[in-house]
């Protein structure tokens, strides 16, 4: 793949607007997952241009698209208002006693990409670069990308080299929150197939207060190099409670009933390309596995 | 939670409703509800999970609006009438003000959002205490005030068991399937409170009997969710043949307990010529029976996908004291017959 000619483009330029430096650095590949905005609102980091356009010139009004937008919403909200009469969440009541193994995300095609966006490093200034395509025969995503952990130079950031996968929150009619209820379920069921590199599994569930919204509940997903699939199953009593990435020390497992995204991290400081292919991902309930949860719920201050 | 806070807190919690079953002033009734309030939210936040601080802020910030509410319109009362009585509520906004804010309360509809996300949050022990003892003192205050209008416990009541029903149908968690349950519940009991206050106090008092049966039953087991329930014949098989006859009388079938409020209620609306609104009650208390049915099939009528290796686990003594739970049981299967008994006691 090669960069796409930038010569064209004034020295100047290169830094008057945000869409510009989105172009200088977007995706090549065909079938990328669209990527988040470079420049997040609020803090700017030291070196980046400022955002000198209005909000609403960011807007592009559009009839035909919201009308379309109107139609699909009026859509959904038709559905969920039947789903009910079916059973609980449009599944029947058999099924939600009966059912053992479900799959969220199987990728078979362009369109199950939309659920996911990927990030790196490269919105806090570093090097690394991520893409996420189709697999051969429309069977499989393929994750792939370079990890580079030299931390951008703005004399802030003393650490980088993350490349992450995460899935979209699912959404209603007219874009409230939906969330993934996993209650039924105790498993995570893999079937990946990596190069070898350690990655992190993170579940992130709905919270109520700010301060919350780091929140996630991590575990390590080992992959083996090979030609061979690999079958992962990882209980959820052994998922751990970290914020921003520090593991906490009152622990306690994830609830289930209101699970918001999940998504895959690799920040192993091995400098280099990486690839995981994904066939499925789904929950199981597995009789068997009968803990409550892995870890100690330590009391910091105990009583005497 | 260390035993004597524990206890503070549960003493707190009977002297706060003692307080205001006590009082004939505003002031005094309004600081038993606060005390109650105050006692439960270290009950609610003990466990220190994201979901049950969640519950407790949410619950919290409910009750402290309906409080205010209600501060508010005492006083107004006061001011309008000159005097702190509590049965003495001649003026409609402030009766309404009241009627509303003890609805908020209790989580009659239209004011019942918080309910289910609460009890979702909370272990079921304290979702009991929330579903029960926490309803005593608003429900008492409700009774005094009596307004003259009974329009509005109408509606309440009225939209409460469609809403209740109706919220049920798409929940396959259990507590928040007890906590639409409950809001149906409240609904009969407003309904008749202003037609027969005594009948709503026989129908408090059954809800309490049965709601501290199916709690009590789900604490054994240790449900939570809907298709746990069909491994309870694992478990502690004689719940699998009490707790479908506890869910058919909350569902207010007859031979069952349940049936008698219900029963009684809607004889009274006749009475009182309130024939269509006794059918829409009754029409629709059928979708909370639906509900309530969907459990009692997950429970006996279904079998898990696959079945237990081996025998049938050892069926140690329970840890939990399960006398109440016989005794309530009990009552709530087999009270149908004292009817007669029960209605003579009643001070019609």
């Amino acid at each position: 793949m090669s960069l796409p000619n930038i010569s064209r483009v004034s020295a100047s330029g290169l830094l008057r607007s945000s869409c510009d430096l989105r172009w200088l650095l977007r995706s090549v590949a065909p079938l990328a997952a669209p990527r988040r905005a470079l420049t997040h609102m609020g803090y700017r980091r030291p070196g980046q241009p400022r955002e000198d356009r209005p909000p609403w010139w960011r807007v592009k009004f559009d009839l035909a698209k919201g009308l379309k937008g109107m139609k699909r919403h009026f859509k959904l909200l038709k559905e969920e208002f039947f789903a009910p009469f079916v059973g609980p969440m449009g599944k029947p009541i058999i099924e939600h006693m009966l059912e053992q193994n479900q799959v969220l995300w199987e990728f078979r095609g362009p369109h199950s990409l939309q659920e996911w966006t990927i990030s790196c490093d490269r919105e806090i200034g570093g090097k690394s670069e991520i893409y996420l395509k189709v697999g051969r025969n429309n069977e499989s995503c393929l994750l792939y990308g370079t990890l580079c952990s030299d931390p951008p130079k703005d004399g802030e950031t003393r650490y980088s080299g993350y490349c992450t996968m995460r899935s979209k929150q699912p959404l209603a009619s007219f874009d409230r929150k939906k969330y993934h209820d996993w209650s039924s379920f105790n498993t995570l069921h893999l079937r990946v197939r990596g190069d070898g590199r350690p990655w992190m599994i993170n579940i992130v569930p709905e919270t109520y207060y700010t301060h919350q919204k780091d929140d996630m509940y991590s575990y390590f997903l080992y992959t083996r190099g090979g030609p061979y699939w690999q079958d992962v199953k990882i209980p959820f009593s052994k998922f751990f409670l970290a914020h921003r990435g520090r593991i906490q020390d009152d622990q306690h497992p994830v609830w289930l009933d209101k699970i918001n995204s999940i998504g895959f991290t690799l920040g192993d400081k091995a400098d280099g390309p990486f690839q995981l292919e994904i066939d499925f991902i789904g929950v199981c309930k597995d009789y068997a596995h009968t803990e409550d949860f892995a870890y100690e719920k330590y009391k910091r201050n105990p009583e005497v | 939670m260390a035993p004597p806070i524990y206890s503070a807190l549960i003493i707190s919690l009977g002297l706060g409703t003692t307080m205001t079953f006590a009082s004939t002033h505003w002031y005094l009734a309004w600081m038993g509800i606060e005390i109650n309030t105050l006692a439960i939210i270290p009950l609610m936040a003990q466990n220190h999970i994201p979901r049950a601080i969640e519950a407790t802020t949410k619950y919290f910030f409910v009750q402290a609006t309906a409080s205010a509410t209600l501060l508010f319109a005492g006083i107004s009362n006061a001011f309008l009438t000159g005097q702190w009585d509590i049965t003495y509520t001649p003026y409609t906004l402030t009766s309404t003000l009241i009627t509303l804010a003890l609805a908020m309360k209790i989580g009659l509809a239209p004011l019942h959002s918080w309910m289910p996300e609460v009890m979702q949050g909370l272990n079921l022990l304290t979702g009991l205490i929330l579903s029960t003892w926490q309803k005593l003192a608003p429900l008492y205050l409700i009774y005094q005030i009596q307004p003259n209008n009974p329009n509005i416990f109408i509606a309440l009541g009225l939209l409460s068991i469609i809403v209740g029903g109706w919220g049920g149908f798409n929940q396959v968690q259990l507590r928040k399937i007890l906590a639409y349950s409950s809001i149906a519940h409240l609904g009969w009991m407003i309904l008749i409170l202003s037609f027969s206050p005594p009948l709503a106090l026989l129908t408090i008092i059954i809800y309490i009997l049965m709601t501290f049966s199916l709690f009590s039953s789900f604490m054994l087991t240790r449900t939570t969710h809907i298709n746990s329930l069909s491994t309870t014949w694992a478990k502690i098989p004689i719940l699998t043949i009490s707790t479908p006859l506890i869910l058919l009388s909350l569902g207010g079938l007859p031979p069952l307990t349940g049936f008698m409020p219900k029963w009684m209620i809607l004889q009274e609306l006749t009475k009182q010529s309130l024939c269509p609104l006794a059918t829409m009650a009754a029409l629709s208390s059928l979708f909370s029976l639906y509900f309530y049915l969907r459990l009692s099939y997950a429970m006996t009528l279904t079998m898990p996908p696959n079945n237990p290796a081996g025998t049938l686990p050892w069926r140690l003594n329970p840890r939990h004291n399960t006398l109440p739970l016989a005794l309530t049981t009990t009552s709530t299967i087999c009270l149908l017959p004292m009817t007669p008994a029960i209605m003579s006691l009643m001070p019609f």
